[in-house]
C-alpha cells in the first residue's frame, strides 16, 4: 500500500473501440499489492470491457499494460493468468459433480509416484491433502474437500472458486485477484463470508480488483474507489476521503469529475 | 466400483459434518439409506429380479448354463453400452456408434478374410474405431452439433462398410473363434474381453488425471478450459474411447457369428442407450458410474432371458424394458431430490467458514 511502490498492475492510457463507440479511452488505472480497488460505474459505463482488457479478454486498442513493473501484451486469458492475473468470474466455473478438492487442483493435479504416475494415475490422497492445505492457509475451512461441489451452498461454491483463483495467485508469489460481482448472488449471512475471505486474501498481499454495483460492498472491503462514466475515469479517490453520496454523483455524471481527472 | 467407494466414503465425511451441525436433528441414517439406493438402487434391482425369476421361471432360469447364456447376451449389449457412456461422460451422444462397430470389423474382416494374421486384423478394426472417433471429436470440437455429427458419421461409415464389403458380408472369418463361441471354464469368451473392458474402463474414469478431467470436461467444459487445460483434446479423447468400444464390440459380433456384416444395427445402439439410461447417467453428461452401466445390460439381458424361458413373446420383454427405464429415472430423480434436500441445510448453517465472523452465525442463516 505504499505510494511509491511498484503496482502490482498498472494500465496506463488504456483505450479500446467497439466499432464507432468508444467503451473506454484515456483509463490510467493500478492497484497495488495488498490493496482492494472497487470499480464502480453504471451500466455501460465501461466496467465490464475494464474487466475483460485486464482479464486478456479483450485487447486494447490504446495503452499499455504492466505487470509488476514490466510490461505485458495480453493476448488471451491464458496470458493473463500466466502473469499472474487471475479472474473469478460470476458463472464460477465449477465442475458440480466433481469434489471440492478435484476442482480446487484441476489442472495442476498431483500423480502417484512411479510407474502408476507415469501412467497418469491421481495421488487422490495428495489432492484432499493440498486442497485442505491450501484453503486452510487461506483461513478458509468450507465443507470437507471430498464433497461434490453440487451439495455446497451458494456461499460456500464462491469460496471455493475464490480459493481456486487465490490458490493459484498465493502460489506464485505475488498476483492480482479480478472479481466480477463476487457476492450477486449470495444472501446476507454468505455475503459475509466472502468479505471475510476478500479480506483476507488483501492480508495475503493479493491486489484485488472488484467490480461490482454494489456501494455497500465497495464501502466495506475497499481501500480506494475507481469510477467510469462514459468510458472514462471521473473518479480515483480513497474510501476513506469520499462518502456515497459523492460516489453515487460520480456513478449518474451528477457531480463533476475530479479536477485532476478532466481531459 | 472405485468410483462408488469414494462416493460412500464422501458421504460419509458430509455426515460427519452434519452430525456436528446444529441445523441437523438426527436422520443422517435416512440419508445414508437414500444414498445407499440411489447409488447401489440398480444392483439391488438387478439381485431382486434375479430372485424373482428364478422361483418364477424354474428350474430352467437360475442354471448354471443361463447364467452364461444371459452373461454372453449382456456382453454385447455391455460393450456398445460403454461406447454410449464414454461419449455421454465426455458430453456428447455418440449416435455413430453402429456405423463405427460395422466398418471397422468389415475392414478388420476383411485384411483377415485376405489372410493377413490375427494380430493385424484386430489392431486394424480398433484403428478404425479410434480414427472415427477423432474425426467425430475433431467436427464436434469445430462447434458442430455431436447429435448431427454422429448421425452423418452413421451413415457415412455404413455406406463404406457396403462398399468395401461388396454388399454382401464379409464370412468365413474363423481366427476369431477364440475370443466369439468358445467358452474358458463355462464362461464365453466375449464376457472376459467385456469385464476386461469395464475393469480399466472404471479404473481410468476415476483414478486416472485423464479420465477425471475426461468427466470435468462432460460436466463444466468452461471450466475445465479457465483452468489453463486444453479441453477439446479431451472432448476428442471421449469420442476416441467411444469409437475404440464400439470397434471392440464389432469384433465380438464377428467373433462370434464368423462374418461381419456391413448393415449397422442400430437395434444394438438402443438397447446400449438403454442399459446406459438404466445406470441413471444423466445424458448431459460429466457423471455417472461404468459399473452401473454393467449392471443395466445385465437387466435388460435377465429380463428378457427370464420371458423366454417362460415362452413369454419378446416384444413382452421390450415393453417391461421401457416401463423399467421411466422407473429407474424416476427413481433416480427422487432419490437424488431428496437427498439434496437432507444434506444441504439452509445456506451456511453447518459451516461457517471462520468463527471470528460472528454475524454469520448458523441461527441466522
Amino acid at each position: 500500500m505504499e505510494p511509491n511502490s511498484v503496482p502490482a498492475l498498472r494500465l496506463s492510457g488504456i483505450g479500446l473501440n467497439y466499432g464507432f463507440v468508444k467503451a473506454l479511452s484515456g483509463v490510467d488505472f493500478e492497484v497495488h499489492h495488498g490493496e482492494i480497488v472497487a470499480v464502480l460505474g453504471d451500466n455501460g459505463a465501461g466496467k465490464s470491457t475494464l474487466l475483460k482488457v485486464l482479464s486478456g479478454a479483450h485487447r486494447a486498442s490504446e495503452g499499455t499494460i504492466q505487470v509488476e513493473g514490466s510490461d505485458h501484451d495480453f493476448k488471451s486469458p491464458r496470458d493473463a493468468a500466466d502473469a499472474g492475473v487471475q479472474m473469478v468470474y460470476q458463472d464460477l466455473a465449477l465442475v458440480d459433480a466433481a469434489d471440492i478438492a478435484t476442482n480446487l487442483t484441476l489442472g495442476r493435479e498431483p500423480l502417484r509416484r512411479g510407474p502408476l504416475g507415469w501412467l497418469g494415475f491421481l495421488d487422490k490422497k495428495a489432492m484432499r491433502r493440498e486442497s485442505l492445505r491450501e484453503l486452510e492457509s487461506l483461513g478458509v475451512t468450507t465443507a470437507p474437500v471430498s464433497r461434490p461441489v453440487e451439495m455446497l451452498s451458494g456461499g460456500q461454491r464462491q469460496v471455493v472458486a475464490l480459493a481456486r483463483s487465490a490458490v493459484r495467485v498465493t502460489a506464485r508469489g505475488h498476483g492480482v485477484l479480478l472479481l466480477d460481482e463476487p457476492t450477486a448472488a449470495l444472501g446476507y449471512a454468505q455475503t459475509r463470508q466472502v468479505e471475510e475471505l476478500i479480506r483476507r486474501m488483501r492480508g495475503l498481499d493479493i491486489a484485488v480488483v472488484l467490480v461490482t454495483h454494489n456501494l455497500q460492498l465497495c464501502f466495506e472491503l475497499a481501500d480506494r474507489v475507481v469510477v467510469l462514466n462514459r468510458g472514462r475515469k471521473v473518479a480515483d479517490v480513497l474510501t476513506k476521503d469520499t462518502d456515497m453520496d459523492s460516489v453515487v454523483g460520480w456513478i449518474t455524471g451528477a457531480r463533476a469529475p475530479q479536477a485532476d481527472l478532466v481531459a | 466400483m472405485m468410483s462408488n467407494r469414494s462416493d460412500t466414503e464422501s458421504i460419509a465425511t458430509v455426515l460427519n459434518a452434519e452430525r456436528k451441525g446444529p441445523s441437523d436433528s438426527g436422520g443422517t441414517n435416512g440419508v445414508k439409506t437414500l444414498v445407499f439406493l440411489r447409488d447401489r438402487g440398480i444392483i439391488v434391482l438387478w439381485v431382486v429380479l434375479v430372485a424373482v425369476f428364478a422361483f418364477w421361471a424354474a428350474p430352467y432360469f437360475f442354471t448354471l448354463a443361463n447364467a452364461a447364456l444371459v452373461a454372453n447376451v449382456a456382453a454385447l449389449t455391455a460393450i456398445f453400452a460403454a461406447a454410449v457412456a464414454f461419449g455421454v461422460l465426455s458430453g456428447a451422444l455418440d449416435l455413430s456408434i453402429p456405423g463405427t462397430a460395422t466398418l471397422a470389423a468389415v475392414t478388420g474382416g476383411t485384411v483377415l478374410h485376405a489372410g493377413a494374421p490375427v494380430w493385424l486384423g484386430i489392431a486394424v478394426t480398433l484403428a478404425v474405431g479410434v480414427g472415427i472417433g477423432i474425426i467425430n471429436g475433431v467436427l464436434v470440437q469445430r462447434g458442430l452439433n455431436p447429435l448431427v455429427v454422429t448421425i452423418a458419421t452413421l451413415t457415412v461409415t455404413g455406406g463404406v462398410a457396403q462398399v468395401i464389403a461388396g454388399g454382401v458380408p464379409v464370412s468365413g472369418i474363423t481366427q476369431l473363434t477364440w475370443m466369439g463361441s468358445t467358452d474358458y471354464f463355462g464362461v464365453p469368451a466375449p464376457v472376459f474381453v467385456v469385464a476386461l473392458v469395464f475393469l480399466v474402463g472404471a479404473v481410468f474414469l476415476s483414478q486416472t488425471r485423464a479420465g477425471v478431467r475426461l468427466m470435468a470436461v462432460g460436466g463444466n467444459i468452461e471450466a475445465v478450459r479457465r483452468a489453463g487445460i486444453n479441453a477439446n483434446w479431451y472432448r476428442v479423447l471421449g469420442f476416441a474411447l467411444s469409437g475404440v468400444c464400439a470397434a471392440i464390440g464389432g469384433l465380438l459380433v464377428m467373433a462370434t457369428t464368423t462374418q461381419a456384416s456391413p448393415n449397422p444395427s442400430v437395434d444394438l445402439l438402443f438397447s446400449a442407450l438403454t442399459a446406459v439410461a438404466l445406470s441413471g447417467m444423466p445424458l448431459t453428461g460429466g457423471r455417472g458410474s461404468l459399473i452401473r452401466v454393467l449392471i443395466g445390460a445385465l437387466i435388460i439381458a435377465t429380463i428378457s432371458s427370464a420371458l423366454v424361458i417362460k415362452g413369454i413373446p419378446p416384444y413382452f420383454a421390450t415393453i417391461a424394458t421401457g416401463v423399467l427405464l421411466v422407473a429407474a429415472l424416476a427413481f433416480e430423480k427422487v432419490m437424488s431430490s431428496e437427498v439434496a434436500r437432507r444434506l444441504a441445510p439452509p445456506p451456511t448453517a453447518s459451516l461457517p467458514i471462520d468463527p471470528t465472523t460472528a454475524t454469520s452465525t448458523p441461527e441466522e442463516a
